[in-house]
């Protein structure tokens, strides 16, 4: 009957809800600030990227919300099994989340420059790249939310398909910067905005781990034939 | 030469020194345990956990035949092995069995005599008599239970004298001073108070070089700060039985899950 079945306390359970809340609605912020982040650079709307900048503080007073939230339930419940699993990977996840929140930020700092300049049509390189990175963060937050184990182990194949991506976009702006000209710092840019979604991309691949440790408590960091494993098990399993 | 001591280690700690084969126990036509099954290896300490009248006590008092001073009650079906002797067989004594299955309760209870007298009064019956060879074995206990310091200069005031946690902790000493193979503890430190609580648990740890524990338990953080092994038992029968950190990380049964993360109905 677990996890749905109710606690003897009915606190433990609010506490509990309270946490999963707070990642979610902190998930659900950090994918917004990530989005206008990227539509602030391909728009080049500069108030769009001083919103990004402002709003990741909200970010960070989630993670401190869940890193106390968390503490509190250690200290007055003791949980243990899945229940001890969900307060430590919420507060993981939480870190993980904070970071794509900073790559964010970066984002938009650089679009709010880029936009002060004409438009570089290099910019489009951008979007299928920040498309894939998206889809990952989407589905790692999913994995965490349903405990959903196979989709949790899946993200590391998915993550080789932006690393693939964000290698091409390099290879493309750095042979443009060798071949001179005014937009070099742009340039330069674009290569540290594909290297932030390329980051998120293996920020979201820790929060699928944090979801089949939270699932299954199965640790697979650094683990690519256990991940493999799950990944083909459930797929299997259909 | 050192591989071969280790391995040799190795070995002996993987004996097995209880083995619980097929047990049901009844009081009268009641049935308290069900085809248990189960077994205890050398100085690992093993926690029963589970809700009153699961039957973890029950089984606890099986292998020293504690039960048999209860009328009416018995094993029914199936066998239990101390270091490979059937308890049960004839050639096995009762008093002897409990003087190698040495036991602590839930409240201590010292005799009416004094601290020494309490220690010695095993070794007397099992006839020890020279005084200065009692003196050894009342130290060593002592020593042992970490109490020596608290109480070597009063040896010959009354056990009731002490505290509640310091006479815990001479019940220990007094259970083995016979020098026992396994200790069995029914919530040994439900009636003390934290420190005191933290002082036995840490007797507990020092102990399992020596002795093979069983310790009863309603609570769950002291299973999990002193055993290596935990057995989950509900409604007479045994659910789970694995390692400690395997049961209060991942449970395997959800009915186990379900008690220790408090959430039973």
């Amino acid at each position: 009957m677990h996890p749905d079945s109710p606690h003897i306390i009915r606190e433990f359970d609010e506490a509990i809800s309270f946490l999963r809340r707070e990642v979610i609605a902190m998930a659900g912020q950090t994918r917004l600030n990530l989005e206008r982040a990227i539509q602030a650079l391909l728009e080049r709307d500069i108030d769009r990227c001083k919103i990004v900048i402002a709003d990741d503080s909200e970010v960070d007073d989630l993670q401190r919300s869940i890193d106390s939230t968390g503490m509190d339930i250690l200290v007055r419940f003791h949980p243990v099994a899945s229940d001890l699993r969900l307060v430590i990977s919420s507060m993981k996840v939480a870190a993980n989340l904070e970071r794509i929140s900073d790559h964010a930020v970066n984002i938009a700092k650089r679009a709010k420059k880029m936009a002060k300049r004409s438009e570089l049509s290099y910019v489009k390189l951008i979007e299928p790249v920040y498309a894939v990175a998206d889809k990952i963060l989407r589905d790692a937050v999913a994995a965490y939310t349903d405990r959903n184990i196979s989709l949790g182990a899946s993200l590391k194949e998915r993550d080789k398909e932006l690393d693939r991506l964000h290698k091409n976009v390099i290879a493309t702006l750095s042979a443009q910067l060798e071949e001179g000209g005014e937009r070099g710092e742009d340039l330069l840019h674009l290569i540290f905005v594909a290297r932030s979604l390329e980051r998120t991309g293996d920020l979201s691949v820790n929060i699928g781990e944090d979801a089949v440790f939270l699932g299954s408590a199965q640790d697979i960091r650094y683990d690519r034939k256990l991940a493999a494993e799950i990944d083909d098990e459930d797929g299997a399993d259909g | 030469m050192n591989d071969m001591v280790q391995t040799q280690t190795k070995a002996e700690k993987s004996r097995a020194v209880i083995e619980v084969d097929g047990v049901d126990f009844c009081y009268g036509t009641a049935r308290a345990l069900k085809d248990i099954d189960l077994t205890v290896r050398a100085q690992e300490i093993l926690a029963f956990i589970g809700p009153s009248g699961c039957g973890k006590s029950t089984l606890l008092r099986c292998f020293n035949r504690m039960n048999d001073l209860v009328h009416g009650a018995k094993v029914t079906k199936g066998t239990i092995h101390v270091n490979g002797a059937e308890i049960h067989s004839p050639e096995v004594d009762p008093v002897e069995l409990r003087r190698r299955v040495g036991m602590v309760f839930q409240k201590s209870n010292p005799f009416p005599r004094s601290i020494y007298e309490n220690v010695a009064y095993g070794p007397r019956l099992s006839g020890v008599i020279e005084e200065r060879e009692m003196d050894g074995i009342v130290e060593k206990a002592l020593r042992e239970s970490a109490l020596w310091d608290e109480v070597k200069d009063r040896l010959h005031e009354s056990a009731f004298g002490l505290s509640g946690g310091q006479q815990q902790r001479l019940c220990i000493a007094r259970a083995i001073a016979v020098k026992p193979e396994i200790l069995l503890m029914d919530e040994p430190c439900s009636a003390l108070d934290p420190i005191a609580t933290a002082k036995v648990e840490e007797l507990i740890l020092e102990l399992r070089r020596e002795f093979t524990i069983v310790i009863v338990t309603h609570n769950m953080q002291q299973a999990t700060r002193v055993s290596d092994k935990t057995a989950f038992f509900y409604l007479g029968e045994l659910v789970e039985f694995g390692s400690t950190s395997a049961i209060f990380s991942n449970p395997k049964k959800p009915e186990t899950e379900d008690y220790i993360s408090g959430r039973f109905g």
